[in-house]
């Protein structure tokens, strides 16, 4: 089996590996087993990224006036108290 | 760590939070983005690349959650439940605008200028330990829309070949195929930067 036959059926079998023939050709072949090397590093490594971006607090604004125009949140005066409280707590459990 | 001993206030579980929100509690929902936002917040951006763009998915992902949430029964996990909405909110707003359909194409030449090279011949050094977060991120952002989109959901976000393959519309072997050379491509933007950061030593 050649390189380029061997990493053509690359993204088919990288998990399982192929059958005897291509794990015959990666064991001797220090190019192809340095690419899945490569790319099964790069695959972790992925995995290992956390989500570390926070939205800016007007997404949290935009949602808050959405559900006053959709009639979702009052905003009515016997309510506004509710709704402060519904900002308010909003803030503070955005900060947590 | 499950579901119902998350604590989001004392005295406030996740749990009690979902089920308050469903009743129509607005500091309960408050809570519960306070919670999500960040993992949502960062699916959109990655699978956008595109801040502006984040933001308004973001946001259409938790209103959408607010309409819905009655709806959620609990028989996956809320985060996951979660996830598959935003997913959804993304997935369909890129079809609107068009982009993946077309990147995922089989059809696509090696000859064509983002398409990564393959690897026969003479030895290069391994990438293993020299990747740093700011740089993965950085090529994963510079991927073409197709690919960065299969590389987040399967490799970032863990959804396998059968549930994007369902989603996106395409084959399970399209989506193995675009998964490889969206790592491929990555590779040749690794290796790049890491020699671009040894010539300025």
């Amino acid at each position: 089996m050649t390189c380029a036959e061997y990493q053509e059926a690359l993204p088919y079998i990288i998990d399982s590996g192929g059958d005897k023939e291509h794990q015959a050709h990666l064991a001797g072949c220090s190019v192809c087993s340095d690419l899945v090397a490569d790319l099964k590093y790069i695959a972790d490594q992925a995995k290992l990224l956390v989500p570390m971006e926070e939205p800016p607090k007007r997404v949290w604004n935009g949602i808050q006036r959405s559900l006053e125009r959709e009639g979702l949140v009052s905003r009515s005066a016997g309510n506004r108290g509710r709704l402060l409280k519904f900002r308010r707590a909003g803030t503070w459990m955005i900060s947590l | 760590m499950t579901q119902t001993k998350k604590t989001l206030v004392p005295g406030l579980t996740e749990a009690e939070a979902i089920q308050r929100a469903q009743a129509g509690d607005s500091e309960s929902f408050a809570a519960l983005y306070g919670l999500h936002k960040r993992r949502v917040y960062s699916l959109c951006l990655r699978m956008t690349g595109n801040t502006a763009e984040a933001e308004d998915l973001t946001q259409e992902a938790f209103l959408q959650l607010y309409r819905k949430i009655a709806t959620f029964r609990g028989e996956s996990a809320f985060s996951t439940w979660l996830h598959r909405l935003s997913v959804n909110v993304v997935l369909m707003h890129l079809r609107k605008r068009g982009l993946p359909e077309v990147s995922l194409e089989e059809t696509m030449e090696p000859q064509q200028e983002d398409a990564p090279r393959k690897d026969i011949g003479a030895r290069d050094n391994v990438l293993a330990g020299s990747i740093d977060r700011v740089n993965l991120e950085r090529a994963i952002e510079s991927l073409p829309p197709g690919y960065r989109i299969i590389f987040v959901l399967h490799d970032i976000e863990g959804y396998e070949h059968n549930e994007i393959a369902e989603m996106m519309g395409c084959s399970i072997g399209n989506s193995k195929s675009q998964l490889h050379k969206a790592r491929m491509k990555l590779r040749d933007l690794l290796k790049l930067s890491r020699a671009e950061k040894a010539a300025r030593r």
